[in-house]
């Protein structure tokens, strides 16, 4: 925005450009004395002068949606805007998509627990294969870091699954496009082993520094759309002598990664176990960490058996609503539960 | 130690395992006994935990063609006395050992779980000086059924050294590719109403009782593999000659069949197997 379209009186105009202030940007900084020198005007004249600027940028600002106040600044209205175009990482399974809204969110943390067996490593292998779906087939075409603090990762399972979702993706290929050019596999199983970027972790102390590492990492590494540690837990359920420590380290933690999250638009999965609390005069089942961890993630998802069924269910999310929905771990990843579709067309 | 050193990329295609000796139990287990984690198997006295472990201390001989580690083991053992005839029989029974394959088991007797607490840190330097590829803990739960009462301070005392035990068992086995396998003993499960459900199945059953590991959820958290074992009491229909012989039947016989589980794990989808134990070891049955 330049200075010579303001509505002002041609004299202070011409005054302002000889006077090297041509744009309004070094308008912003500057203070009404040093203008009122420099033009070699009244204080009260240039009073007037920043006024119609800072009326002006107002409107630019209005207009372009993308200058703010601040910087880094956004309205409501740019969030959800955001908010609504922004593509989730599906798991797989429909019932668990659509009490998620669509899938993990990009921006957010999102914390899975449950008791051990139940999926949560499958849950997070699923999640690093879908975040490769390309566009094309309605996915983000990125890449996943996996940071493994138990050791539970096997490449077996993982190719097992990337195997199933390439499959997947070709069956949707020929079902959409009839053209024979398209039916050809965008994406080999080996391709999706490539775009996991697996850190072993030992110790507490090397989880904080991969943590702190990760934000040089994901600059030099583009289209990390998701970040899955399994477990956020494992490590700090030894004896920590000064609880206090531990609560500060894991805080620490929580906000790295929820900054990361938002800075490279990319989604933050932690996976956690369960421990039994001690809670007027009976033993509950809770996620570990403790409460002041509960406030570390956007969204809690708990894992749990019902009969012989796992359900998911939404512990805490501030856009939606409680609700649980059944899922299976199938050969061939997370599924829709098979007896879920029965009763879905018995109605 | 800088943190890019611990990414691995790009991944190995194939995590390397343990066989077990028989082609069939293998299978079950997609290859054998998975390195770089900790494998638990648990089940009740009496089922084949110890026969196992000691057909894998020699199976990690083995050399890597025919599914071994061609290197040591280390027996870590709670339970008393160590089985070391049976350890010799097995060893003549068992193909393609080389030679002297008992000189290459590594025995150490523990206490308490102060002792392995010891114990773990030294294995830091013995296990590349011996080249000690597998570690068999027999049993996990001997260690600590004893020392620690059930009020709620001293359990959460336990889970702390749970997950002590644990970390430094995952750091070994990450650092020199180890295989750990632990055993652990069973519970009784009472009231089946609020029982909490661990793994594939809602309740274990051995010699017609309901079961479940022991050492509680803490502990559950720590292994990353669990499998059960257990065995069924079966009446058998007498023969000929018997039925002939002695008229009623006073005397019925008994016969034992033996089942292996797999309770969860992150590469093996819920199935269990019969097995036998023979002479020669323990066999799969198709």
């Amino acid at each position: 925005m330049e200075v010579s379209s303001l509505p002002i009186s041609a004299s202070h105009r011409g005054k302002l450009i000889s006077a090297g202030y041509s744009s309004l940007s070094s308008l912003s900084s500057v203070s009404p004395s040093k203008l009122a020198q420099d033009l070699k005007i009244s204080e009260n004249e240039v009073l007037e002068i920043l006024k119609v600027v800072s009326a002006r940028k107002w409107v630019d600002k209005i207009e372009n949606r993308s200058h703010a106040i601040m910087n880094g600044a956004q309205t409501a209205w740019d969030i959800l805007h955001e908010e609504e175009s922004s593509i989730c990482i599906t798991t797989s399974c429909s019932d668990l998509d659509e009490i998620l809204g669509g899938g993990i969110r990009c921006k957010e943390v999102t914390e899975i627990g449950g008791v051990p067996g139940i999926g949560k490593t499958q849950l997070g292998i699923q999640l690093a294969v879908n975040v490769q779906i390309p566009a094309d087939y309605g996915g983000l075409g990125g890449k996943a870091i996996y940071i493994d603090t138990e050791g539970s990762f096997m490449v077996e399972r993982a190719s097992q699954i990337a195997e199933a979702c390439a499959e997947d993706m070709l069956e949707y290929n020929s079902l959409l496009r009839k053209d024979s050019q398209a039916c050809r596999v965008d994406k080999p199983p080996k391709a999706f082993m490539d775009n996991i970027f697996y850190f072993r972790i030992c110790t507490y102390t090397e989880q904080i520094a991969v943590v702190n590492y990760l934000e040089k990492f994901i600059n030099e590494h583009k289209d990390i759309k998701i970040v899955i540690i399994d477990s956020i837990t494992f490590h700090f359920r030894q004896e920590f002598e000064d609880m206090a420590l531990r609560t500060r380290l894991l805080s620490g933690m929580a906000l790295k990664l929820m900054k990361l999250a938002k800075k490279f638009n990319l989604a933050v999965v932690l996976l956690n176990q369960v421990t039994t609390k001690y809670n007027e005069g009976s033993f509950q089942l809770t996620l570990a960490l403790g409460d002041s961890w509960a406030h570390a993630s956007t969204n809690r998802i708990i894992l749990y058996w019902n009969g012989n069924e796992r359900y998911a269910y939404i512990d805490k999310s501030p856009s939606m609503r409680s609700a649980s929905a059944p899922y299976a771990v199938t050969s061939r990843g997370i599924r829709n539960s098979a007896s879920n579709c029965k009763r879905v067309k018995l109605m | 130690m800088k943190p890019e050193d611990l990414l691995r990329h790009p991944l190995p295609t194939q995590t390397p395992k343990l066989t077990l000796g028989c082609p069939i139990l293998d299978r079950f287990l997609g290859g054998g006994i998975p390195c770089d984690t900790i494998t638990e198997i648990f089940a009740e006295s009496g089922t084949g935990k110890t026969q196992l472990s000691l057909q894998l201390l020699l199976a990690a001989q083995l050399p890597i063609s025919r599914g071994g580690l061609s290197a040591s083991s280390l027996y870590l053992h709670s339970e008393f006395p160590f089985p070391s005839r049976r350890l010799h029989q097995l060893s003549f029974y068992r193909p393609h050992l080389p030679q002297n394959p008992l000189d290459r088991i590594f025995v150490e007797p523990l206490h308490s779980t102060d002792h392995l607490l010891d114990v773990l840190p030294r294995l830091d330097f013995l296990v590349p000086k011996l080249n000690i590829k597998l570690i068999v803990i027999d049993s996990i739960a001997a260690l600590f059924r004893g020392e620690y009462e059930n009020t709620p301070l001293e359990l959460k005392r336990r889970s702390g050294v749970f997950f002590k035990i644990s970390s430094k068992l995952k750091f070994l086995a990450r650092e020199f590719g180890l295989a750990v396998v632990l055993t652990n003993q069973v519970v009784d499960v009472m009231g089946s109403s609020n029982n909490l459900r661990i793994g594939n199945s809602m309740s274990l059953c051995s010699s017609g009782r309901t079961v479940c590991a022991a050492l509680g959820l803490s502990w559950a958290n720590c292994v990353n593999m669990r499998l059960f074992m257990w065995r069924e009491e079966e009446k058998v229909g007498m023969s000929e000659e018997e039925r002939l012989g002695e008229g009623d039947g006073s005397f019925q016989r008994l016969q034992t069949r033996r089942f292996i589980r797999v309770v969860f794990a992150p590469h093996l989808p819920d199935s269990s197997c019969e097995f036998v134990i023979r002479r020669e070891g323990i066999l799969g049955v198709s």
